[in-house]
């Protein structure tokens, strides 16, 4: 008889072992609902622009170290204020470099800058494909593309 | 200065559950076994849970903003893992260390603890991509170096020749290539894509990779499955070409790799079911294990068998069979899994896998470089596909490869192996929420 009533409580046990595994699974995917709806979802969701520049280092502080320029498919870069990326900086040249999207990938094109322009620390003479993640260094400026 | 805590409460509420379900686990064989309703040694229970929850605590202190369900995933993972190797302890050998005898659940708990520790010091410490992405070849070239040395120095267990006797204790170096492996890829990939994704030769109708661009990975990659394919290890193989097409792919959106990679896959299949007597009898073995019971089929029939036993609910914990499959707590932990916790339970395990995966890809969507999203990719693709090659294996769906599953299995490298991928995952994700902050505008933390 005793051993009957330790049977059924062990099924009963064993099954509360597999429900709570599978409340665990309820929480989360729970959790994941949640973060589809979240404000990081719908950044990623937005996410419609081609790519953006993070400012890392810039002693003038023009662009603002620390901020972020949304990019368009064509960017001129340089010390004249009619360039789509405007950089103030003794070390940058009136029209620097050129920053293009062509096709799937960027490409970065020096535009006979007197100081030149790194990628990844190395000076390119030629149109340079980027990829996500790379750092560019106008003048002083130091920038990486993101996506 | 005011101290703000980046506090991860979903994080502690998907851990919380924890606390019921491993003491449990480990109350329910323990009545089982004995036969008499008493709560038995729940030592190793809330020593499992202390850990876990120590790791939540020093991620909040260290200001980890990182995705908040990896580590309750892997608890779980873990944690049902830890319950079955305590029901399988009695029952399979083991392990003498530091002048203690200890058993694979107590080593496990061990290997946890190195594990997370690791997985922590990854976290905290990787605030950069720069060592990884910066110096791939190194990493490379370590990785290399580990097989040549495995190969050379190694000792061989059940016919493959995979460990390295590191003082008193046994390493697979193999368990950690895949993670060097994974780190060059996603460096290299991140550093050609655009060369790779743009220019390509046309023969005729079909595109061709621009083979030039792709040679150096070819070549490390060539040699790795040359070092691991002669180690016997083609659990390994598998995955670690399953690892690169998956990159690849994911890197340059190119259909055409991928059937290329398959076809080149099929082909060596073939060569080596030719070539190597150790293939030819795998692959026969799962052809028809009936057709030697007693020693080459003798594993897979067992795995077989305990599913069959297992059914829809399961045995119950502690009122199996499942040690009477040879090598249960390493290659068959998840048909010991069916077997007592029936087909509800293993769905319950294969679906904590497949949130993980879920995870992982999101981390690698929101990253912001090109590094860390083919670095996230690789470690989900890398546990995602070890887990989908064991369980096929256990099934008789692929030929059965001895690897590990990952948090579940015994064995310490893969459970260090696995703990530094998820470190490898917050990190990048704390990268991921830093940028979100910077736009904000919200000040660094």
């Amino acid at each position: 008889m005793t051993g009957e009533v330790l049977r059924i409580l062990l099924l009963a046990l064993q099954l509360g072992f597999v429900a709570i595994l599978y409340l665990i699974l309820l929480g989360f995917a729970r959790s994941l609902m949640r973060d589809l709806r979240s404000a990081e979802a719908q950044q990623l969701a937005s996410r419609t622009g081609i790519g953006r520049l993070a400012v890392l280092e810039s002693p003038d502080d023009e662009p603002p170290a620390g901020t972020t320029i949304s990019l368009g498919p064509i960017n001129s870069i340089g010390r004249n204020v009619n360039n789509t990326i405007y950089v103030e900086d003794d070390f940058a040249s009136a029209s620097h470099a050129m920053l293009t999207f062509r096709g799937r990938s960027w490409f970065v094109e020096d535009q006979g800058s007197t100081n030149g322009t790194y990628v990844n620390g190395h000076r390119i003479d030629r149109p340079v494909a980027l990829s996500y993640g790379d750092e560019i260094m106008i003048g002083r400026v130091r920038m990486r593309l993101e996506r | 200065m005011r101290l703000t805590l980046a506090w991860r409460w979903a994080e502690l509420r998907m851990l919380l559950p924890l606390a019921i379900l491993v003491p449990l686990g480990f109350f329910v064989t323990h009545v089982a076994r004995e036969g008499v309703l008493e709560a038995g040694s729940l030592t190793l229970a809330m020593g499992y849970l202390a850990l876990m929850l120590a790791a939540h605590a020093i991620l909040v202190l260290s200001g980890q903003r990182g995705d908040q369900l990896l580590l309750p995933l892997v608890a779980t993972i873990g944690g049902v893992g830890l319950v079955m190797l305590n029901r399988l302890a009695p029952e399979v050998e083991t392990t003498q260390a530091f002048g203690l005898q200890l058993d694979v659940a107590q080593t496990q708990l061990l290997w946890f603890s190195v594990g997370t520790v690791a997985m922590l010091v990854v976290a905290a410490g990787l605030r950069d991509d720069g060592p990884l992405r910066h110096y791939k070849y190194t990493w490379a070239a370590l990785g290399i170096g580990m097989l040549v040395f495995t190969a050379l120095f190694g000792f061989e267990v059940n016919g493959a020749r995979l460990w390295v006797a590191l003082g008193p204790i046994a390493v697979q170096p193999g368990e950690f290539v895949k993670i060097v492996l994974v780190i060059f890829i996603a460096g290299y990939l991140a550093d050609n894509r655009a060369l790779l994704t743009e220019a390509s030769l046309r023969i005729g109708p079909i595109r061709v990779p621009p083979l030039p661009y792709l040679l150096p990975m070819l070549a490390l990659f060539g040699v790795v499955m040359l070092v691991v394919v002669r180690q016997n290890d083609l659990g390994q193989a598998l995955l670690l070409f399953g690892i690169f097409l998956t990159m690849l792919f994911v890197a340059t959106g190119r259909r055409s790799y991928v059937l290329i990679g398959l076809l080149l896959f099929v082909a060596g299949v073939f060569v080596a079911y030719r070539l190597f007597p150790h293939v030819a009898v795998r692959v026969d073995i799962w052809i028809d294990p009936f057709a030697d019971p007693t020693d080459r089929g003798f594993q897979p029939i067992r795995g077989l068998f305990a599913f069959a036993r297992g059914g829809l609910f399961g045995e119950g914990l502690g009122q199996g069979l499942p040690s009477s499959i040879p090598l249960v707590h390493t290659d068959f932990i998840f048909a010991a899994i069916a077997e007592e916790l029936g087909l509800i339970g293993a769905f319950a395990v294969l679906a904590l896998f497949l949130t993980f995966v879920f995870r992982g890809l999101r981390i690698a969507m929101l990253a912001r470089d090109e590094f860390s999203a083919l670095l996230a990719v690789g470690i989900t693709a890398s546990l995602g596909l070890q887990t989908l090659i064991i369980v096929a294996g256990n099934l008789k769906l692929i030929p059965l490869t001895g690897i590990t599953l990952p948090f579940v299995s015994y064995g310490g490298s893969s459970i260090l192996a696995s703990f530094l991928m998820i470190g490898l995952l917050l990190s990048v994700s704390h990268r991921t929420a830093r940028a979100i902050d910077r736009e904000q505008g919200l000040p660094d933390r």
